[in-house]
């Protein structure tokens, strides 16, 4: 149960990022390389904040939203909104996500950091295994994030609106909706979580300027399982691949980690190309 | 007045006496002196610029962003490495090795990966080059795991022990080897036909072109490049390691490739010294490398389509002149006159074709035949199954009952790509047009699929590939007489006006000697003018024997040209007849108006359903 | 043709107009206007750009030559989303509501543009409901489940949503029985007694006819024919229009 609990609050953290990547994907059928590293940099802002600066947990939250969030909002106007293409698209967001991984370097260097956490770093015994606070915690988000938005979704004006722009942007626009701007704000609210949850996933793994690159791969595994655009897609995803490699290094050793994951990509890959939740369109000329 | 056309071929073809007196200035280097630092300098930035032309022929030929230079990269240096350690000191033999070696994780990565398009070859690749560790981990016998591979002995070659200075010798060699390799794959039909399918893999399929095939070609053929430079890095310093493969390696090739143009040839060679010269010239300056690389790959994926050499061609072709395309003036008929050489049709038949999608009934059986020199036009109200019926002629939908044949050939079970072969070529309703290419080469990948000649005969500039040439520019220059634009030839074609790409097209597809021609709304969007050539141009080809099949709206045109109407109306045959009995035809006349009240049988087909603006992406 | 109309200036006014997709051009040369409380029936074969100038009136497509005016001003510059809240509604041929969306969802978002209160938004819906009591009853359906009159009926109710002065139907009955066109036909004479201008692209040429107030034609891009209803007695002229013989009007 404790190799459970470890595998699953992994696997929450891909999840998370999933998410991220999910939401940016909605509102404008990108897909934003950097999203792994806005989480990154929220980790080291968490750190910063706690550990130099000893500021409150709340008030340090607050901070590395806002300060993620701006930084999205940049890439969006520098890196997103000039560029056409999808293929120059995947050029320029990894171009961003590369660029961050360098700024935190040299910011922060390259030893990890420990951001610690507010409830505490004692495990605790449930279900039979052992679990730390901070496990539970990315746990609940994930599930939280996921009803969440889908309440959101369905139920408030915005929701709709980004759900309608997803489905049809034309139509939706002829409703009024202002869909660059809607979704300019959909990439800033993606940073905003982003950071946001830098605290919890840095508490997790450390604050470590090659977390991006990890991070980002992991995040896309579980996308290409669960589905582009699909939340629930992102549980089972984040579960699958947690497990994997939870699993893969206990029982296989740490270096078959990896390959366990690149594994289930490739069946995924080949058996249902669109995900497990999304259903694939006969091709249209 | 008379330089003028040479300084202008010039501008649009390689120049390859420049490269080359640089590929000899460089192999002369060890005489030169130069301090060991600057000559290492160059072997690192030739073993990148080697890794970058892998990637160019991926990411900018086929379209497809691949990040797994370094596997193979790895895959080759590891083989070299493994070899030399077991006495296998043959640097030939090394070279050859590490080259299969990467051709093989390049074909056993690039399929799964290349099922999907764009991101998954992005995030497969990547995922490979995050697992080099740990596979190298896993074979810690062989490979050394993390410590890395050492005992790797000092190259020979024939037998001879090589010096530092005959070493860098075999990678300059091999250096500009690779690259007239990749000038020849370039300039080839081979270089236009992977431009054709980054521009459109519907576009390449309706031409012919295997696109799974084509596609798994490049990035498999941009593994021999990663391998030869594996083998090179491994016998240079005799040690290798996991971390000289690391992901910030895969990141700089690709900012190199963009920085240089990755849709060019020599442009791998520019960015890899630039960003080899300019990154690690010291170790103040390495600290930057990560932020610096980034920004390299946002500016030049914003700013820079074609990379510095796409910059400077452009320069270039502002320095010599106009664009040739505005300047030529049409000779009015140059070719009308001429008699025109014979375009052998076949005969189409459509019997009982049906398709539904989802439950709406989009064709219920519909017949058609279209006979050598013959036009036939394809008519009816939006909805009524033209488009349907031309994308399942050309193998895009399957076929739920009914047969299609081409003379005897039953076409219904092939996909677009055989289809095409088989000899259905179509025009697109917005002209479909690779970027980068010149008239005559667009025209001339019509016959890629038709004439074979394999890379390796492209490569070597073999006899069949010479013949095949031949027969290209021959052919070419035929059907663009024909349409008439062939005062043209050199000029950009996605540069064109509209209507001089719809006669483009319609070239493109009368090289291939089709069986049947069709046309997709050839003349929307065209003054009056374009259409009356384009018309004269449909009269030419049916008088020569082709057959031809017109889907149009405007219907001057389909009265002017066609020797049989079919008019289709909710996905069934309505009418069927000459120009005179459709004008004449009640029913006809009351679909287009909808004057008839009493209609048979409501129609209740759902347009949404088969125009082709439904929502994409929209999941139930 | 109603009296009072005559002295007001039209709310719509297109002069001119030439728009395509890209450097497709597909509309040459197009004039037309539609007053308040009237409406103008646009008419043409496929490809004649009828779908095309309605793109363009709503900021689908840029307007590259000649003028559109809206209560005055020119439309040039103004984005998509804004025309939609200064209330140029166009309801899109081939039913294209949000499928995944039930009913109520589609309406609700209907009202995006007006900012309205959680309240006064339900009471709006409501006034829908009134208008197309089928839609009440299907409210927590998803729209995918809806026959095709009934998404069509869902469109324009939820083009209605956002309170248009210009209300324009691509082929509202395209694809519907003779029935249920003669029913989207009344609603839509109903509409114009509101007073909102209706611009109506039609292929069922008889059934829009009945209620047209005015009457343009197209072909291959440019109008043909433009004229009040009253005075297109005789149906041959319409078909020469139709068939590509300019009419002088």
């Amino acid at each position: 149960m404790t190799l459970i609990w470890g595998g699953l609050s992994l696997g929450a953290i891909y999840a998370i990022v999933a998410i991220g990547y999910n939401i940016v994907f909605i509102s404008s059928k990108t897909f934003n390389f950097a999203h792994a590293q806005l989480t990154m940099v929220g980790a080291f802002v968490a750190y910063t904040g706690l550990v130099k600066w000893h500021l409150p947990t709340v008030l340090v939250l607050v901070i590395a939203s806002a300060v993620v969030a701006i930084i999205a909002a940049i890439e969006e106007r520098i890196a997103i909104r000039p560029v056409g293409d999808m293929h120059n698209i995947l050029v320029t967001t990894l171009g961003a996500s590369i660029l961050l991984d360098g700024a935190a370097q040299l910011t922060w260097g390259s030893q990890p950091l420990t951001v610690p956490f507010f409830a505490g770093d004692s495990a605790i015994t449930l279900f039979g295994g052992r679990a730390y606070p901070v496990e539970l915690f990315l746990i609940a988000i994930a599930v939280l994030l996921v009803v969440g938005l889908g309440i959101y979704s369905r139920r408030s004006l915005t929701g709709l609106a980004l759900l309608g722009m997803a489905e049809d942007r034309e139509a939706a626009l002829l409703r009024g909706v202002n869909v660059r701007r809607l979704a300019f704000m959909a990439f800033v609210a993606a940073g905003a979580l982003a950071g946001f949850v830098g605290l919890f996933v840095g508490s997790k793994t450390f604050a470590v300027s090659t977390l991006g690159a990890a991070l980002a791969l992991k995040g896309f595994v579980v996308l290409a399982i669960g589905g582009f655009g699909s939340m629930p897609g992102t549980l089972v995803g984040g579960t699958l691949v947690g497990l994997a490699e939870a699993y893969a290094s206990r029982y296989l050793g740490g270096e078959y980690a990896n390959l366990a994951v690149f594994l289930i990509l490739i069946t995924i890959l080949m058996v249902r190309p669109a995900g497990l939740f999304v259903r694939t369109k006969e091709r249209v000329v | 007045m008379a330089n003028l056309p040479l300084a202008r071929r010039l501008s649009g073809g390689p120049l390859w006496i420049v490269p080359l007196a640089l590929g000899i200035l460089l192999i002369l280097v060890p005489h030169f002196n130069l301090e060991y630092s600057i000559v290492r300098q160059l072997q690192l930035a030739m073993i990148l610029s080697l890794l970058v032309s892998g990637l160019n022929l991926s990411l900018g030929f086929a379209g497809e962003l691949a990040l797994g230079q370094v596997a193979m990269y790895a895959a080759g240096a590891y083989t070299a490495g493994m070899l030399s350690q077991r006495g296998h000191t043959d640097i030939l033999l090394q070279l050859v090795a590490a080259g299969f070696a990467a051709l093989l994780v390049g074909l056993v990565t690039g399929i799964p990966g290349l099922r999907l398009g764009s991101w998954s070859l992005a995030m497969t690749s990547f995922f490979l080059v995050l697992l080099l560790p740990d596979v190298l981990a896993i074979f810690r016998d062989d490979t050394g795991g993390r410590n890395g591979l050492s005992g790797i002995l000092s190259p020979t070659l024939f037998g001879k022990l090589l010096s530092p200075d005959d070493y860098f010798m075999v990678i300059a060699i091999v250096t500009v080897a690779w690259f007239a390799v990749m000038r020849n794959i370039a300039v080839s039909r081979h270089g236009t036909a992977l431009r054709v399918l980054k521009k459109s893999p519907v576009l390449a399929a309706s031409m012919g072109i295997n696109v799974f095939r084509m596609k798994l070609l490049a990035y498999a053929l941009g593994a021999v490049p990663a391998g030869l430079a594996g083998a090179l890095f491994a016998s240079l310093d005799l040690y290798i390691s996991p971390e000289a493969f690391s992901f910030s390696v895969a990141t700089t090739i690709l900012a190199a490739s963009v920085l240089g143009g990755s849709a060019s040839v020599y442009g791998a060679v520019f960015g890899a010294f630039v960003l080899q010269f300019g990154l690690n010239q010291s170790t103040e300056f390495q600290k930057y490398s990560l932020v610096v690389t980034g920004a390299f790959l946002i500016i030049g994926g914003v700013l820079l389509t074609g990379g510095l050499t796409g910059l400077a061609r452009s320069l270039w072709r502002k320095a010599v002149g106009e664009d040739p395309a505005v300047s030529a003036s049409a000779p009015a008929d140059a070719a009308a006159a001429e008699d025109v050489p014979a375009v052998p049709g076949k005969v189409l038949r459509v019997e009982g074709v049906a398709k539904a999608f989802g439950g709406n009934q989009a064709l219920k059986g519909v017949d058609l035949v279209a006979s050598p020199g013959r036009v036939t036009a394809l008519i009816g109200p939006n909805g009524s199954g033209k488009t349907t019926l031309l994308n399942m002629i050309c193998g895009f939908y399957r076929t739920d009952a009914g047969v299609i044949a081409l003379d005897d050939k039953q076409l219904q079970r092939m996909g677009p790509d055989a289809v095409a072969r088989t000899g259905v070529a179509r025009t697109f309703q917005t002209p479909n047009i690779p970027e980068g290419i010149t008239v005559r080469e667009a025209v001339m990948a019509g016959r890629y699929a038709g004439h074979r000649a394999t890379v390796l005969e492209a490569v070597l500039r073999l006899p069949r590939y010479r013949k095949v040439r031949k027969g290209d520019l021959a052919e070419a220059d035929r059907v663009l007489d024909l349409v008439g634009i062939r005062h043209l030839e050199n000029a950009e074609a996605t540069a064109l006006p509209l209507g001089q790409r719809r006669l483009l097209e319609v070239a493109r597809c009368l090289i291939s000697n089709p069986g049947v021609l069709l046309l997709d709304e050839t003349a929307s969007g065209l003054d009056e003018d374009e259409v009356e050539r384009l018309a004269e141009v449909i009269r030419r080809v049916r008088d020569a024997g082709g057959t031809v099949v017109l889907v149009e709206h405007n219907f001057q045109l389909v009265l002017s040209l066609a020797d049989e109407i079919v008019a289709l109306a909710h996905g069934e045959l309505m009418a069927k007849g000459t120009p005179e009995e459709i004008q004449n035809n009640e029913r006809v006349m009351s679909e287009y108006l909808g004057i008839d009240p009493d209609a048979p049988e409501a129609p209740h087909v759902v347009l949404a359903d088969v125009a082709p603006h439904t929502p994409e992406g929209a999941e139930r | 043709m109603s009296k009072h109309a005559m002295t007001e200036a039209p709310l719509l006014e297109v002069r001119g107009l030439g728009t395509g997709y890209g450097d497709l051009r597909v509309v040459w040369d197009v004039s037309f206007d539609v007053r308040a409380g009237e409406i103008t029936v646009l008419l043409g074969r496929n490809g004649a750009g009828k779908t095309t100038t309605i793109r363009a009136i709503s900021g689908l497509n840029k307007i590259v030559a000649g003028e559109v005016t809206y209560r005055g001003e020119s439309l040039a510059k103004v984005p998509a989303h804004q025309r939609v809240r200064q209330g140029i509604a166009y309801v899109q041929e081939g039913k294209r509501v949000f499928h995944s969306q039930t009913i109520e969802q589609n309406l609700l978002l209907g009202g995006y543009p007006r900012k309205l209160k959680r309240a006064e938004l339900r009471q709006e819906v409501e006034r829908i409901y009134e208008l197309f009591p089928i839609l009440a009853e299907k409210r927590a359906l998803p729209a995918s489940s809806m026959s095709g009159g009934q998404q069509q009926m869902l469109a324009i109710g939820q083009a209605l949503m956002s309170q248009p002065s210009l209300l324009m139907l691509d082929e509202p009955s395209g694809g519907l029985a003779p029935v249920i066109v003669n029913e989207v036909m009344e609603r839509v004479h109903q509409l114009k007694e509101t007073g909102i201008g209706i611009l109506l692209v039609e292929q069922a040429v008889e059934a829009s006819f009945a209620i047209a107030d005015h009457v343009t034609v197209l072909d291959m891009g440019r109008t043909m024919l433009s004229s009040p209803a009253s005075e297109v007695s005789d149906m041959t002229l319409l078909q020469d229009a139709y068939f590509g013989k300019s009419v002088a009007s």
